[in-house]
This record gives C-alpha cells, structure tokens and sequence, in this order.
C-alpha cells in the first residue's frame, strides 16, 4: 500500500501537496480516492443548492497548468470557494493529474468545492478524446480510467446559487420545465444520447433563436432567447451560468445578460491562443470574470517535449 | 500583387497588397512564401465570417492565419479559413447526402416520444465543413490547365535540407464531441523546390472519415507549377479494421490523420499546371 493511505484513511493534505507538484499518485491511491468520492457524491441532489461568494470554472480539459493558474488569479482552495462546470478531461496532456487534484479537493472541502458533471464525464466520450489513451500511457492499464468513469456517474448536474443563478454544463432541455424535473432524473449512470440528463450536459445557446431547435448534426437542442426568459420566469431565478463552449475571450454574456458562458481553458488544446475566465459571483450576487492568460509553465513543458520531428517537416 | 483577404478590419474581405502581408518569411528564385499564425477570431470577427459566409462557423476558427505562395511576376496562390469555409455545401444536401452522427436516428426517435413541442428544425448545412477549396489566387493571375505530369515524389522523397518549414491551422471543428473536422496547410521549402499540403481532415465517430488534399509543388529552376488535389473516402469501420491487431490502444491511430490518409482509397485525383504569364 502507499504511505498516503493508512488504517483505511486518505492523507488527502499530502495527496493534495504531491498532485499541485503534478506528481501521480498511486493506483492504489486513486482507487480508494474515487471510492470515497462516490460515498460522498452519492449524497448530493441532482440540484445543488449554494451560497456565494463561489467562483465558476467552464472546461478544464486537461489543462493542469492552467488551472493551478487559475488558482492563482481566483485563489487557492479553500481560501476561495469554486464550482466547477464539468469538462475535467480530454484533449489536454493532464486529465489524470486535473481530475485526482479535484477530487481530492472535493474530499477535503466538500462545502467549499462542487464539482458539476460535464459531456466528457463519461465512458463514451473521454474514451475517445484523450483520458483514456492517457490512463493507459501513464498506467499501463485502464484500471484508473474505470475508477474515474464509475465516480463520473455519481456527479452531479445542476447548482442554484443563492436561488437566483441556475448553473449547468451545457443548456436547457425541452424536457425540463422546472428544476423540480431535474431532481428526479436517475442520473447515476453513463449519460444517455437523449432525455434531460443528455440535453443538460450537451445543448448550446443560440443567440439568432427563440425556440428549441435541432442541431443540424441531427441529434442534440439549441435553446433560444424566449426558453432562457421563460425558464427563468418559471423558476423565479434571474441568470443561467454555464461552460461547454470555447470563449476566445473567455467568457461570452447573451440574451440581455441572462446567460453566461464561463470557459477555462486558456490557449485551448495549446494552439487556439484564446483567453480564459473563472467567473467570481460576489456575497451580493455581482458577477465578475477574472480573464486569466495560459499558464507559463506550457511553454516550459512544450520545449521540454519537442523532439525535432523530422517526420513532419518531410511531409508528402 | 494582389491578393483576397479577410483583414482585421470591419468588413470582411478585402484586397491585399504586399506591403499587407508583410515581409516573405523566405524567397528563392523569385519565389516567396508569407506565413502568419494568429489566435482564433473573436466573437465580433466570427459574426461578421458567419455574415459573409451564411453558415455557423467552426468551433475554433484561425481567420487571421494564412500561407501565400507568390511569384514577384504577381502569380500567388495563398490559402485562408473564410475562402476555405466559403466552398463548405451552405443549402440542403451535399453530394452523397447530409451526413448524420451516428446515434441521429435513435434520439430522433427517442425525443418524438419524449417531447411534446414542435421544434424548428434549423437550416441545413454540410456540418462537417468539408470544403473542396484549393486556395485562393492572385486575381487574373493565375489559370490551371489540366496535365499528365504528376508531383515528382522521388525528388521530394530526397532529404534535401530545409530551409523553410510551417504548418498553420486553418479551422478545427469538434462536431460537438461527434468527431473532428481540421483543415491545416503545410509548407516546406527546399533550395530547388517547394510543396504546400492543405489538408482537410473529417472524422465522425462510428460514420466515416474524409481526407481532401490540395498539393502545390513548384520547381524554381524552370517555374514548375503542378497542383493536385485528391479526394479520400471511406467507411469509419473500413478504417478501424486496419489497425494493428498488437495495438494497444486504437484511439490513438483513429486521432492520426496520416496515418488514416495512407488508409483510404483514392476517390479522384485532378492534377493542373499553371504558368507565369510572359508579360
């Protein structure tokens, strides 16, 4: 066993020091911190019901150097309290380091950090985009990415700040009229390709829209300007807050400041060069986006990585 | 020289001159290669792109990134996101139909049971931004004439140094976690000859992959100019069989656009030649 677990209890202050060195934890210790989160999870409502001041968090993605950027700007848990929208991995070099860092967060201040459930968290999606190659090139086997993958399951989808701001990870849902149909959705499952719980994590705001509309992919919603104002209205709250959607300036405000989008991944995917934001709502419900910069330390690692690849250059 | 360019400016196209894009970051012969690499659009240049253009724009789109390749005669070819984005099918259906993600059928289904409202159904378009675009030329300068030659690989294949290398994003579109669409342009230059390679690059999950290519070669001692361009379709099963049985992880060879190029049959090739004009 590690020195990090003894007698059945998770040194999560030292777990939590080695992981912001970006050091991998033991399987052992990943395996028992992912139970543990699901005992905690388990007992957290579809809807979350919190106080501000909290700062929000859109996607990650994997961007580990980031997000300890970002604490730098927003503060370091638990001097600042964070919601986090969803989208921990994929894409990013540091899905593993990124995710056993906010669950071990979540299990040392867990009335300080929530961590809401995004399209990545899931089998299907992070075994495509990135978390699971990465689980199987940091591990050597997938005995991690099913820990993460099984805990996925127990995140939950939706928190109201101070009953006035409903925040999620993706949109709005034909199927919810109130949030009262949030809370009982089945949710500890993969997330479905349709129903509440897929539209919750996957739908888009359209600006140009009134209605709910069909993505043209053929699966998947767009809500327009009249379903925000009624949903709104419906559940006498005043703004909706959520990610999914890369911002280059890291945030975008619509429909007459009645929805925000929050995203988190600065210079995304490490060529977008865009900007990033954590969105601060204050004890008295004001909304401010702390806009924060990629974090120097890519440069550094990007030019401990590169290996001159000739391959490239010689393209046919 | 002259050259089509959407500018940072309110309106979204314009004439270039040289002195606009800037000094050639390398010549040979009276060739010249200019090369920028720029963060995504904003929110307002989006707006004004998805105006001019008519469709939604990709997810990350490098409007202000491009490679120029032009002669001091005022012959240049030079590849953009928006002239790109702009031969993406914008009404109705593309060749071959609108292509579906793989689960379409299923939650089509599935939401006429569930929901009761009526939903607009929004515009079609070829979402997966395939474009057959092959660059942009100097206005009235440039005319193609089709050709037996063929881009002589063996001199390619020699590994003569380097003297210029950049690769650019054009667009990248994650088709809503349903796959990927990348158009990306490289660039090599060598002391006798130069290749371009734009590429598009579609996956979508459990449908299909399509690779179009638009190869430029000039040779500068006597101002060859061939361009090919070459369509790859094929099966997203058809693809998946042909990893190695010993790999260890197949997402990593589905991720890797050259290795699935090498992959997919050959749909059609058109090569042209161009000239300098005489005057």
């Amino acid at each position: 066993m590690s020195d990090l677990i003894s007698g059945g209890s998770i040194d999560l202050d030292s777990c939590i020091e080695r992981l912001y060195r970006r050091e991998k934890l033991a399987e052992s210790v990943v395996e028992a911190l992912c139970t543990k989160a699901k005992e905690l999870l388990i007992k957290e409502s579809n809807v979350i019901h919190i106080k501000a001041p909290v700062s929000v968090v859109g996607d990650i993605h994997g961007q580990f150097f980031d997000l300890i950027e970002l604490f730098r700007v927003g503060g370091f848990p638990p001097n600042t309290n964070y919601l986090f929208l969803g989208d921990y991995v994929d894409r990013g070099y540091f899905s593993i380091e990124t995710m056993t860092l906010l669950t071990c967060l979540k299990l040392r201040y867990p009335n300080r950090i929530y961590l809401v459930r995004g399209n990545h968290e899931s089998r299907g999606i992070s075994q495509n985009y990135g978390f699971y190659s990465e689980c199987k090139a940091k591990y050597g086997n997938v005995n991690v990415w099913n820990c993460f993958t099984d805990m996925f399951d127990y995140l939950t989808l939706s928190v109201v700040i101070d009953d006035r701001i409903f925040c999620i990870h993706g949109g709005l849902s034909p199927n919810v009229h109130s949030i009262d149909q949030i809370k009982v959705v089945d949710r500890f499952k993969e997330i479905p390709h349709e129903g509440p719980m897929a539209d919750l994590v996957w739908s888009d705001p359209d600006p140009e829209k009134e209605d709910f509309g069909i993505s043209t992919r053929g699966a998947g919603y767009t809500f327009g300007a009249e379903i925000v104002k009624k949903f709104l209205h419906v559940n006498d709250m005043v703004h909706i807050l959520r990610a999914h959607q890369l911002c280059e300036q890291g945030f975008q405000v619509l429909f007459d400041d009645r929805l925000s989008t929050v995203w988190s991944a600065p210079n995304y995917c490490y060529r977008c060069g865009n900007l990033a934001s954590v969105l601060e709502v204050s004890a008295t419900g004001e909304r401010f986006f702390n806009v924060f910069d990629a974090a120097p330390e890519n440069e550094e690692y990007r030019q401990q990585q590169e290996q001159h690849n000739t391959m490239t250059e010689y393209f046919l | 020289m002259s050259y089509r360019f959407p500018s940072h400016d309110p309106e979204p196209l314009y004439s270039f001159t040289s002195e606009s894009l800037g000094k050639p970051t390398v010549s040979r012969n009276g060739w010249s290669v200019y090369s920028s690499k720029r963060p995504i659009m904003t929110a307002d240049e989006i707006d004004r792109a998805t105006a001019r253009i008519g469709i939604p724009m990709p997810e990350m789109i490098f409007g202000k990134n491009y490679i120029v390749v032009a002669h001091e005669s005022g012959w240049s070819l030079g590849f953009n996101a928006v002239d790109a984005l702009d031969l993406v099918v914008k009404h109705g259906n593309p060749e071959g139909g609108l292509v579906k993600v793989a689960y379409s059928e299923a939650w089509m289904n599935d939401k006429k049971k569930t929901s009761d409202e009526v939903h607009q159904v929004v515009k079609p378009f070829d979402w997966t931004y395939t474009t057959s675009y092959q660059g942009t030329p100097a206005p009235s300068k440039v005319t193609w004439e089709p050709t037996s030659q063929s881009i002589p690989l063996d001199k390619l294949r020699r590994p003569d140094p380097i003297l210029f290398f950049e690769e650019v994003v054009l667009f990248e579109d994650e088709l809503g976690d349903n796959g990927i669409a990348m158009a990306e342009v490289k660039v090599r230059v060598m002391e006798e000859r130069l290749l371009l390679l734009c590429r598009l690059f579609v996956r979508v999950d459990d449908v299909l992959f399509r690779i179009r290519d638009t190869r430029l070669f000039i040779e500068f001692e006597d101002n060859t100019i061939l361009r090919e361009y070459t369509v790859k379709q094929d099966s997203y099963e058809n693809v998946k069989r042909k990893i190695p049985h010993s790999a260890r992880d197949s997402g990593l060879f589905l991720r890797d656009a050259n290795w699935i190029a090498e992959k997919m049959p050959v749909i059609q090739t058109v090569t042209e030649k161009s000239a300098l004009s005489s005057s």
